[in-house]
């Protein structure tokens, strides 16, 4: 089984995507063998009102609840947004929350992060932070989030010491450093940006934060699904335990699915 | 000293031992999983079922890599030339076409750019059926520059590699490309139509696709390769930019790994000006031609026969 824990549905402003409904989802990850993804609103990202892309994206999964998990989106500066996530905790039962604090103007570290991480914290649910979303050498004019620092990650790793992180589409990350900020056991990291030979990222951070801290991940529609697939291939020589782990099983308890 | 393969590969098994994790036995052919040493082993079907069966048997020219170190010199550390060669090995790059470019707008003496090209004449001679060099130049070394290329030919390269420190439409570029045509060897280019302002400034004279074309009216018989299309900056533009100069090659290297590049290059330049690479992100830009909706022939074209093209111009 595979579960990919970095993909989108909806549009993004910048670059025509493929695949980007639940329908054109499902039909690429049976194409590639995915069973079920774990998936965010792109349209919740670029709305003054997120919740709307949050409304969307349950009444698209809905249509395919064995295949696509949903997640929620916040914007802690958007009137109201503590109601909207208790709707998409309590009544449409989302796995984790994204944050997107550059693109909703704000940081993680002033006081709207720090209201919507201690939120999540208390729903005892994953916050999901995704470095970027593209290259900013290849961005529009109009796209001026900055990417997700390593060094933000680490201050509000220790702000917050019960939350969790699924850190999706992310490069630099320092396992030492990740651990010495207490994120050892409350951290998944998806492999999609990393590499598993030649410069062996994965093989670091699992020295130092453990095979569970690792995840499936593609970071599709944007990616090509083939080069994690070949990750996952090349690491069919550890234990079939460590496989699966990496492969779904991770996944599946930080999300606390019920598979 | 000089390792032999299975020496070498015994080294790194036993250096990712701690978590149980041995490269080697995903580099058989096919899914055949093979011991160290090279013999079969129990056949073990993969259990990633989207890619194709047989994947890391086809066979594939990386076009586009480096040596990263010093390599030339006394008890020089080979570990990252090492790494290379073993993930070429796993995932099936028969051969690997690597350059060491002075990077970061330094303006180069030249006997810094032969300190270099040493580098990988050193890996060249090490792994004779693996690596195969492109020489770097900086073009304002003058007749320096054209040395340097004649000297790296004589040692067995079979390319230039150019970087940023001057826009291909620069004449001082002019005479190293005269010297590729007199030669019959690939003009290699780095590139990026970049759009971010950070980036711009730091690398002023990245020619982005028009300068390519530029190069390419002025030299029509010049083997020219826009270099990683993937390697950032916006790959729409590079893809479009190049329609109108059917003598520029493309490679697809680089870490941008987005949906639709390989389908975009063939839909608008034709799959025969496609050349795989990977520019050091070698598992991402395998997994991207694999994925890539292409017919068989197109992927092999991709893979390997394209650039053998090219090459097989030298002698012809």
């Amino acid at each position: 089984m595979i579960i990919d824990v970095n993909a989108f549905l909806g549009h993004y402003p910048f670059r025509s995507l493929k695949f980007n409904t639940a329908d054109g989802m499902v039909s690429l990850m049976g194409r590639y063998g995915i069973d079920r993804a774990v998936v965010s609103s792109l349209n919740a990202v670029f709305y003054r009102d997120a919740h709307q892309g949050n409304a969307e994206l349950h009444r698209e999964t809905s249509l395919h609840p064995d295949r696509l998990i949903p997640v929620a989106t916040v914007n802690p500066r958007y009137v109201g947004w503590q109601r909207d996530l208790e709707e998409c905790v309590s009544r449409w039962k989302m796995k984790a929350v994204t944050l997107v604090p550059s693109h909703h103007g704000y940081s993680l570290t002033d006081e709207y992060g720090h209201a919507a991480l201690s939120r999540i914290a208390e729903y005892d649910l994953p916050v999901v932070l995704t470095q970027r979303f593209e290259d900013r050498r290849q961005r529009h004019h109009w796209d001026i989030a900055e990417d997700l620092e390593v060094k933000t990650l680490v201050e509000v790793a220790a702000a917050h010491p019960r939350l969790k992180f699924l850190l999706s589409n992310w490069i630099g990350l320092d396992g030492g450093r990740l651990a010495e900020a207490g994120l050892r056991g409350r951290c998944l990291i998806d492999f999609s940006r990393l590499h598993v030979i030649l410069l062996k990222d994965v093989t670091r951070l699992i020295a130092a934060m453990g095979v569970e801290s690792i995840a499936f991940g593609s970071h599709m529609p944007f990616d090509y699904v083939g080069p994690s697939l070949v990750k996952l291939a090349n690491l069919e020589t550890m234990s079939s335990a460590e496989y699966e782990k990496i492969s779904w099983q991770n996944a599946a308890a930080f999300l606390k699915l019920d598979l | 000293m000089k390792q032999n393969r299975r020496e070498m590969l015994s080294a790194v098994g036993s250096g990712l031992g701690a978590i149980g994790v041995s490269m080697l036995s995903v580099a058989g052919k096919a899914d055949e999983k093979k011991d160290i040493a090279g013999s079969s082993a129990s056949v073990i079907k993969s259990k990633v079922t989207g890619l194709p069966e047989n994947w890391r048997a086809m066979r594939k020219f990386d076009v586009h890599n480096h040596v990263m170190q010093d390599v030339h010199l006394p008890d020089a550390d080979w570990s990252k030339v090492e790494s290379l060669v073993e993930a070429a090995q796993i995932l099936g790059i028969e051969k690997l076409f690597c350059s060491r470019p002075i990077t970061g707008g330094v303006m180069a003496e030249i006997a810094d750019v032969r300190s270099v090209n040493d580098s990988v004449i050193a890996a060249m001679k090490r792994y004779p059926d693996q690596i195969f060099g492109f020489c770097f130049v900086q073009p304002g070394n003058g007749p320096a520059a054209l040395e340097e290329i004649d000297r790296c030919l004589d040692a067995g390269m079979l390319g230039v590699k150019l970087y940023n420190q001057y826009r291909y439409t620069d004449p001082m570029v002019f005479p190293v490309a005269e010297r590729c045509i007199e030669r019959r060897i690939p003009f290699l280019g780095h590139s990026a139509h970049l759009t971010d302002a950070r980036t711009l400034a730091a690398q002023p004279k990245t020619s982005d696709s028009l300068d390519f074309c530029e190069l390419s009216l002025r030299f029509p018989e010049l083997m020219l390769i826009l270099g990683h299309v993937n390697g950032g900056g916006d790959w729409e533009w590079a893809i479009k930019g190049l329609r109108d100069c059917p003598n520029v090659f493309l490679d697809t290297s680089g870490s941008v790994l987005e949906n639709d590049t390989i389908e975009m290059c063939v839909r608008e330049l034709g799959h025969e000006r496609i050349l795989f690479a990977t520019d050091m992100t070698m598992e991402g830009c395998v997994g991207k031609i694999l994925s890539a909706e292409l017919t068989d022939d197109q992927r092999e074209d991709i893979f390997w026969r394209n650039l053998q093209k090219i090459l097989d111009r030298r002698t012809a």
